[in-house]
């Protein structure tokens, strides 16, 4: 079986975002990174799936720049077979969709993961659009998968409930938390990842133009969340008596009680 | 392209969803800047049922699909319907609200009509040809103002609970057009089998007008029950911290926060959460926010309208019986 994964390098969840004095870029320079955590899901799942199917390979695509080379290296370290990067260090969702399907129609893999969102655009856009793009059906943010022949089931949250979904392979499926418990690279795989090379390749290699990247949203500015000022505080009463202060404010000045 | 809004309606058997009606609004206001009309799509059993509501709320057209082919909801039918429809009316933008449903099919759809995604929107307005919109990003901790105009059409899908729902004083005529739903055996590789719901008289958490939400000081399952108590007084969602979850108090559906979900209540009550810029992302844009914690530095307070410093085992439940006093009374 051959097995494609989706990762994407993200500023790790608990660094601090600056923004650009003048709202007109992230600064990101120097902020961690990390590979995005519902990528981790991914590459676990394709790992298991690997486990349980002899001869079958995965192979992981990163679209982004330099740093998204560091996804890579974990995915080498974690023990996958092949890792290339398609250099597209400006590309959007969208864009980053095309390319990798680009990529992956030659590649035509049977299982496609990726992860539901990219935790810093948080567009959740990927997984559909690269399904489109390749004609795949897709399965957004899986919190079960299991292979049964040329077919997969997986389960899906939804408001209020769980739907059972089934999908014919190949296909493309995004990862939820829950989906298994990632592995964390053993030293050997560490040290094996600094031997294997990530191949490079420009969106024009896998038939993306260049000039296509772009034409998506336009950024007008960034801004940080807005600043609240400081709440009303109850501090140093019993509890009943904060209680009924609190629901006090709650009915009288708030109004939402 | 036309100048037309689309609103793609999300519905329970006919009985349309809140944050529909919040597009609606959203809707009319678009639709007054470019010149055009709201119109509503709505797909599944009970869509001619919705269509009525939607017309009261200002779709001056709304476009059924029912029947056996959209009995259950799969990705790659709606999409195949509704870029039907788009082809067809040629709207300006297609709105709907942020959901399982449109995490699922926006990217699809999107990919497929050629148009542009903005996902999760938290404004969105229009003029000079251009739609100008909010969105958050990297859950929460920097928001980015885009704009989108030109040929291709685009689609949004709205927060809930942060754009008003507003009733027109008076709706115009609504006319209600038939889609034309196709077979297609392509669309059943991806199939929704079965359909399991948790059944609950609590409000669904990702909905709810106030969310109660306990973090991993309750200590355990049974620990918890402090934190259901005021969230049914109240009316409320329970919700949680990712520590409650992780630690197995609470199901993942409880989760509030970066790898869980994204909340934005009028009033969200946090017991006992310290605030992990992770929790922090999920419900920051909350219209009022009471934190109640025994830690006066904890980060949870930065973010809170009201906050009582206290042993969380004793406010939480006095609060309960303030709020039982309060309806009771």
């Amino acid at each position: 079986m051959k097995i494609a994964v989706c990762v994407k390098q993200v500023p790790s969840t608990t660094a601090v975002i600056r923004v650009a004095a003048d709202g007109s870029r992230l600064e990101l320079a120097g902020v961690e990174t990390v590979v995005g955590p519902y990528e981790e899901y991914a590459l676990e799942e394709a790992l298991k799936v690997r486990e349980k199917n002899a001869g079958s390979t995965i192979v992981v695509v990163a679209v982004g720049g330099e740093e998204a080379g560091k996804a890579l290296t974990h995915a080498y370290a974690l023990g996958v077979d092949r890792a290339v990067l398609i250099q597209a260090p400006d590309a959007d969702a969208a864009a980053a969709a095309a390319c990798a399907a680009g990529f992956l129609k030659a590649e035509k893999p049977d299982l496609v993961f990726c992860g539901r969102q990219a935790i810093d655009d948080d567009q959740w856009l990927f997984p559909g659009a690269l399904g489109e793009a390749l004609d795949l059906p897709h399965v957004t943010a899986a919190s079960t998968f299991e292979l049964a022949g040329a077919s997969a089931t997986c389960k899906r949250r939804i408001e209020g409930g769980e739907e059972v979904i089934e999908v014919k392979l190949p296909a493309v499926i995004s990862c939820e938390k829950g989906l298994n418990e990632p592995r964390v690279p053993t030293l050997k795989g560490r040290l094996n990842a600094k031997k294997m090379k990530v191949e490079t390749k420009s969106p024009a290699d896998v038939g993306v133009d260049a000039a296509k990247l772009a034409g998506g949203l336009k950024i007008e500015r960034y801004a940080p969340p807005p600043e609240k000022s400081p709440g009303k505080r109850i501090e140093g009463k019993a509890a009943a008596e904060a209680a009924a202060e609190l629901v006090k404010l709650l009915r009288e000045e708030a109004k939402v009680i | 392209m036309g100048n037309d809004i689309l609103v793609l309606a999300q519905h329970q058997d006919g009985a349309v969803k809140k944050p529909t009606l919040e597009c609606l609004s959203v809707a009319r206001a678009l639709a007054a800047a470019t010149g055009g009309k709201v119109l509503a799509a709505a797909l599944g059993p009970g869509a001619a049922k919705a269509a009525a509501d939607l017309g009261a709320w200002g779709a001056a057209s709304v476009l059924v699909g029912e029947g056996p082919a959209l009995a259950k909801y799969s990705s790659l039918r709606w999409t195949r319907v509704l870029a039907g429809a788009v082809a067809k009316q040629k709207p300006a933008a297609l709105l709907t609200s942020t959901s399982a449903l449109s995490r699922d099919l926006a990217g699809r759809l999107a990919a497929r009509i050629n148009g542009v995604l903005a996902s999760d929107c938290t404004k969105l307005s229009a003029a000079g040809g251009r739609f100008t919109l909010e969105r958050p990003i990297l859950a929460g901790r920097a928001l980015v103002t885009a704009s989108h105009g030109g040929d291709r059409p685009l689609v949004a899908t709205l927060r809930p609970n942060v754009f008003g729902a507003e009733k027109p004083a008076q709706a115009g005529a609504c006319a209600t057009e038939t889609l034309e739903v196709t077979e297609d055996a392509a669309d059943l590789r991806v199939v929704v089998k079965e359909v399991a719901t948790v059944k609950s008289e609590r409000p669904e958490l990702s909905e709810a007008a106030i969310v109660v939400s306990g973090g991993r000081s309750w200590g355990s399952a049974d620990g918890f029950k402090p934190v259901f108590d005021l969230a049914d007084a109240l009316g409320a969602a329970p919700g949680a911290s990712r520590a409650a979850v992780d630690a197995g108090y609470v199901p993942h559906s409880m989760q509030v926060g970066q790898t869980g979900k994204t909340v934005s209540p009028v009033l969200y009550i946090a017991c006992g959460i310290s605030g992990a810029i992770q929790h922090l992302a999920g419900m920051r844009t909350s219209k009022y926010i009471v934190a109640i914690n025994n830690d006066p530095n904890a980060p949870i307070f930065k973010l809170a309208d009201y906050g009582i410093v206290g042993d969380e085992f004793e406010v939480v439940p006095a609060l309960t019986a303030e709020i039982k006093k309060l309806k009771e009374g």
